[in-house]
Formats: C-alpha cells, structure tokens, sequence
C-alpha cells in the first residue's frame, strides 16, 4: 500500500500531463458515458467514476481505481464521443495507466504479463502483430475453421499477391532502416525504460535483439561505403 | 399589456389563435412578451401561413443542427496547422489538384479535402497479418480503376506500424513516442516519390488501419496544440533525419481508406461491379477509432442515414445496391478492447456475440457484417464458432466494406479478398452472391501448386517496393 504522499504523487504526475486539462472539463453526474460503455457492461468499471474521482481529486480512490479497474476500458472513445462536457474518460484512463507503468505498479505489471508477445513483436520489427501469433495453437476458442484452406504457413503468405506482405514473423516486411529508426525512438521517448520496470526479463530479450539489429545495420552501412 | 400588430405572435388570422400577440397553433403566449422570451426587439416575419411553412422547410433542410449546437463550440485544429506553417514552424503536406481531391463534409459541416490518387499506403499490421485480403482487395480495385502502381500509388517496406494498438493496450509507450512515430512515417510518405522521379508531397498517405487513423489524428491534434511536444520530437526527428528544412511536416488532412472508398463509391459501382448484390442483406459497424476518436472529422453525408451517422460503410453497400438494415446496437463497439483481444477474451466474445453478431442475425438477419477496421473484423469474425459452447447457434459472415466491394466487381474471393484467413462462414455470402466456393477454392490450390513452384501473381512489380521498377 501506498503512503499518502506517495499517492498524491502520482495524481499530481496524472494531472500534470498536458492533455489532463484538455480530456477533463468538467462532469454532471449524467452517467452517459457509463451507459454506452461497454466494459460497463462486465466489469466493476464505471468512466463516469474516473471522471468523478479526478473531478473531485480523491487521491486515495484515484490509487484504488488504478489497482485493477483502469485495465477494465476497452478505449473504444465511445464514453468521449457522447459526453456533453467533451471529457474523454478513456483518454484519462490512458493517462492513468502510463503512470502506472511510470510508478511501477505491481498491478501493471500483473495485467501487462500475457502481453510480452506483443510487446516482444512490436520493438523489435515495428509491427504489433504478424501471422505466425495467429496460429490454431494460440487460440483454440476461435475453432478449427480459423482457415479456409490447409497448407503451409510460408505458401499461403507466398499466396498473397502484394510482396510486402510475403512474410510470416512480420505483418509485412520492415526495411532494416527503418527498424533502426524505430529503436531510436523507442530510446529517447523512454519506452524502453518503461519495458524494464515492468518485465525486466522481456527487457534483456528486446535489448539483444535491437544491439543485434543495429550491429546488423552499421555493417551493411560500413559494407556500402566500402562498396 | 394589450397585444398589437407589432407583438410577436401569428399574424395569420386563419389560423387557430390567430391574431396580434398570438402564437402560432397549439401554442399560447399569455404575456405578449414575445416567443420562448426572446425578448422585445423580437420582430414577426409577416409570412403568410405558405410562405412561414416554405421558410421553415428551408431551413430544416439547410441546417444542419449539429453545427448550430456543438460546431461553433470546437476549435477546428486545421485554422491552427496553417498559422503554423506561415510562421515558419512546420511545413504542410499538401493534397493538389494532383490527388485528384473530392470534397466531403464532416461531423459539423466542415469540410475535408479527399485525395484520390497519388497514395502511399500506410498498411495496417492487424490487417497484413490477419486478415490481408483489405489491402489486396484495395489495391485489385485501384488497378481496375486505372491506377499506376509507382505512379498513382505507392507500397513499401519503409514504414513501421502506428504502435497506438499497444499503447492503447498496455499503456506502454506515450505521447512522445507516438508523435515520433506518426512523423517518421508521414515523412518518409512525403519524400518517398523522389525516389521514383518524382517531387516531394508526390505520394499522399493513406492509413489503413481505424486506430492509426483515430491516433494520428489525436497526435496531430496535439502537436499543433502543444509547442512543448513539438520541441521535444523534432529532436527525436532530427536524429533521423526526418526533417524538411529543419521543419516537421504534418499533413493537411490524415485520410482514412473507407474514406476514399466511400468518394469513390458511384465510379466503383458504374465502372466495376459486375455482380447483382440487391438480394444482400448488409449490417455495418463502423470503427469506434474511425468516428469516435476526433469525431469532428468523421465523413457525413446528409444523403446517407439522414446525415445523423457517418457515411462511411453504408454509402458503399448503398452504391452497390445492397440492402442496408439498421440494427438496435449499431453504436456499439465489436468488443476487441486492445488488451482484452490478447488476455480478457471472455469479455471479447461475449461483447462481441451478445451485443453485434446476434443483433446482426436475429433482428436484422443479416448476410454480411460489414467494417472499416483492423480489430473489428479480426473481433466479430474469429469469435462466433465459440458461442456454440453457449449455444449461441448462429454466425454471420464478417468481412470489411473494401472485401464486399471487391467481390461484386467480381475479384476472386480466395486469390484476390483472400476470405480463407476469415474465420466466420463467408462462404455462404459468396454463393449468395452467385460465386461458386466449391469452385474458387479448388483453382486457389491448384494456384498454391504455382506457387510453390515460384509463379507468383502480383499486384504491382515486387522492385516498387524497395525503389526500384522506375
């Protein structure tokens, strides 16, 4: 459990991002946001209560909430669609749970586990997603009709008649280049920092592969100016 | 206070309550204090009964009431980018008469500039993973239209993902990092015609994907609001070398593909569609990061749904002749929830069975669900076959409104839409639409025996894609 000041710490980390004051306007209470939304519909979850906790600087509740229940948003925008004030409660959710991660919340680092394929994925090729994670094994709940047509993974890909598009580890092929450019901005906007605090043993996988990337890049690089 | 022929009221004197300081029927004004208190300088038209009716539909027409109640009351963040530029702070990306632009209107009237040609393609990660049949179902209907690959549009490998997928999933990553990504990419669309002999700005993007579109378009909006951001990414872009004469470049508008279907729709179904699909009947979801991000720019069309709902989807399947049913969840998003699609799937079927596939069949008896974006195929289409552990006994074919279109411009449904990654039983729409499955499936792996023997079919040259094929 957090002290208090710890917890006024992080609400004042929350309300001093920039967008605080642009998402949050003011709220009456009217609970459209709740009525539209759907993780409202199967959790203990309510945007109407983030705004209010915010609202009314509860920072104790404000800690509570950030436990479990800002991972219930779906952050459809519907809640910010329909409020009459213009708040967006799913964009304070987002605000909240980066400081979540920024705190090192034992509850992030909880929820976030079964994403460490994804994240794995996305620093390290640029794409969140590629057809080898949407594999009959990975999801058996979406049944055994998952594909039309049997075959091998690497042929049906060949199948698709767009070359960035024939691959199997990525969504399409990213350029060498480009993944570099991506490590870059993963290091100096503080992503990679924010990966350690919650998986450190993700971390050093990430970490192996983008100095591999990178050694891979000057080389080609030192093979052209040669060349 | 004793009414006169200048007090506010119907001066109609057929009608009922007629007279000075009367309201007009079914209403009474007991204090000849004018209309709902608009006070005394409040002055009657004189209109004869005809002429105030004939006013009154003119302006129920006109009007649009969004823009009278809510648009006055946004700042539209465009006005802001310009300022900018003629500051010297960023430099816009055009869309010229060169991208061919058709005008549209958004949320309050605005208006929105949609290119029509000369596009890099920003892919969608879900969607070349998952379900690729969206961008080969866009790019078979670009070349029918007449488009040159290397010319009128652009596929290649220097692009990364938006990476919102996962911000909004797991909260890693943050404004900086988005913005970072969202100019790196929108630059490298910028100079990518030089390589092709062409001037910078040749190439406009457009985004594939729902939730690139809604995120860009949130970090656009901030980067013309926050200098703070600016100062702090162009460091970031710099590094890359991702600047224009020391300048961010921004876009002039972040399009959206559906977007561009939806102002080519008329061209698609006079010049293309060679199937009769007026016996489809067709339920839309339309993406919550499309219209429920930035809402101010989403299309609406006061031909399509009364111009209440966006445009986007319906107008397509309208085009091509299909049945549109309206459903009582309409509004709702498909459940995916970025997070959820990965580690809380409970939620995701049941959301999506309950509140979409089931409306979709049981009230509308819908033969095609169909969508604008990345999560909400992958979401509605690979989630049914478990509901009949439930005995939720039904399914619905899921497929995006680009997919349908192609088909009934007679695209094969396996080597072109590429419906074998679906999940949900589009094989019952294709033989509705006349299409033999049976028969389409059998040539495809007949194809798969060319392909693995190398003879593969494209859409454009290969060499395009790393900036070769001049």
């Amino acid at each position: 459990m957090a002290t208090y000041a710890e917890m006024q710490q992080i609400f004042d980390d929350i309300r001093g991002d920039f967008r605080y004051d642009l998402e949050l306007n003011g709220c009456l209470n009217c609970g459209v946001c709740t009525a539209t939304c759907p993780a409202a519909h199967f959790y203990d979850y309510s945007p109407r209560e983030i705004v209010q906790l915010l609202w009314t600087e509860n920072v104790e509740q404000i800690y509570d909430v950030m436990q479990e229940k800002i991972w219930a948003c779906a952050q459809c925008m519907t809640c910010a669609a329909r409020c009459p004030f213009k708040n967006s409660p799913g964009g304070l959710v987002a605000i909240m749970r980066e400081v979540a991660i920024a705190h090192g919340l034992q509850s992030a680092k909880d929820v976030l586990r079964p994403f460490g394929r994804v994240m794995l994925k996305l620093i390290t090729t640029g794409n969140q997603l590629s057809p080898d994670m949407i594999q009959p094994d990975h999801f058996p709940d979406w049944g055994p009709n998952i594909q039309k047509v049997e075959g091998d993974l690497k042929v049906l890909r060949k199948a698709i008649p767009v070359k960035t598009l024939q691959t199997v580890d990525t969504a399409w092929e990213v350029s060498l280049k480009t993944s570099v450019e991506m490590y870059t901005i993963w290091e100096m906007t503080g992503v990679l920092k924010s990966l350690e605090m919650m998986d450190e043993n993700l971390f050093d996988v990430i970490e192996d592969f983008i100095d591999e990337k990178k050694e891979d890049y000057e080389d080609r690089l030192k093979e052209q100016e040669d060349g | 206070m004793t009414p006169t022929d200048n007090t506010p009221g119907n001066h109609d004197v057929t009608g009922e309550g007629a007279g000075p300081g009367a309201m007009k029927p079914g209403l009474r004004n007991t204090d000849g204090q004018g209309i709902a208190g608009h006070g005394s300088f409040f002055r009657q038209t004189d209109l004869s009964r005809e002429d105030a009716a004939k006013a009154t539909d003119w302006v129920r027409k006109h009007v649009d009431r969004r823009t009278a109640d809510l648009g006055g009351r946004m700042d539209d963040v465009r006005e802001h980018m310009w300022e900018l530029e003629r500051e010297g702070e960023i430099i816009v990306h055009r869309i010229t008469d060169a991208h061919k632009p058709v005008t549209v209107h958004t949320l309050f009237g605005w208006e929105k500039k949609i290119p029509t040609n000369q596009f890099w393609h920003h892919k969608s990660c879900g969607q070349c993973g998952n379900i690729p049949g969206y961008p080969t179902s866009l790019l078979w209907i670009m070349n029918n239209l007449g488009m040159q690959p290397g010319r009128d549009y652009l596929d290649e490998t220097d692009q990364t993902s938006c990476t919102a997928w996962n911000y909004h999933g797991s909260g890693i990553g943050n404004v900086e990092s988005l913005a970072a990504v969202f100019l790196r990419n929108f630059h490298q669309a910028y100079v990518s015609g030089k390589q092709h002999g062409f001037d910078a700005g040749h190439f406009y993007p457009l985004v594939h994907c729902g939730t690139s579109f809604g995120n860009y378009k949130e970090i656009r909006k901030y980067l013309i609001e926050s200098a703070a951001l600016r100062e702090k990414v162009k460091k970031i872009l710099g590094r890359l070398g991702r600047l224009v004469d020391g300048k961010l470049v921004i876009p002039e508008e972040v399009v959206h593909y559906s977007e561009w279907l939806h102002v080519m729709r008329n061209r698609i179904a006079s010049d293309l569609q060679k199937i009769d699909v007026s016996n489809i009947r067709v339920t839309a979801h339309v993406a919550c990061h499309y219209y429920k991000m930035v809402h101010e720019d989403a299309v609406y069309d006061a031909s399509v749904l009364g111009g209440n709902r966006t445009a986007i989807i319906t107008s397509v399947a309208q085009a091509l002749g299909a049945q549109v049913i309206d459903y009582s969840t309409w509004y709702d998003c498909c459940g995916f929830g970025f997070r959820h699609i990965i580690s809380e799937r409970e939620f995701v079927r049941s959301f999506t069975m309950d509140r979409k596939i089931r409306v979709a069949s049981e009230e509308a008896r819908a033969d095609v669900m169909l969508t604008n974006d990345t999560g909400c195929v992958t979401t509605m289409d690979k989630n049914q076959w478990i509901g009949k552990s439930h005995e939720q006994n039904f399914q619905v074919p899921v497929m995006a409104d680009i997919q349908f279109a192609a088909l009934a411009c007679g695209a094969d449904p396996l080597k072109i839409v590429q419906l074998q990654w679906h999940a949900s039983p589009c094989e019952d729409l294709v033989e509705k639409m006349g299409i033999s499955w049976s028969n389409a499936k059998k040539e495809f792996q007949e194809y798969l025996k060319e392909v693995e023997r190398g003879n593969i079919e494209y859409l454009y040259n290969p060499e395009l894609a790393y900036g070769g094929a001049k």
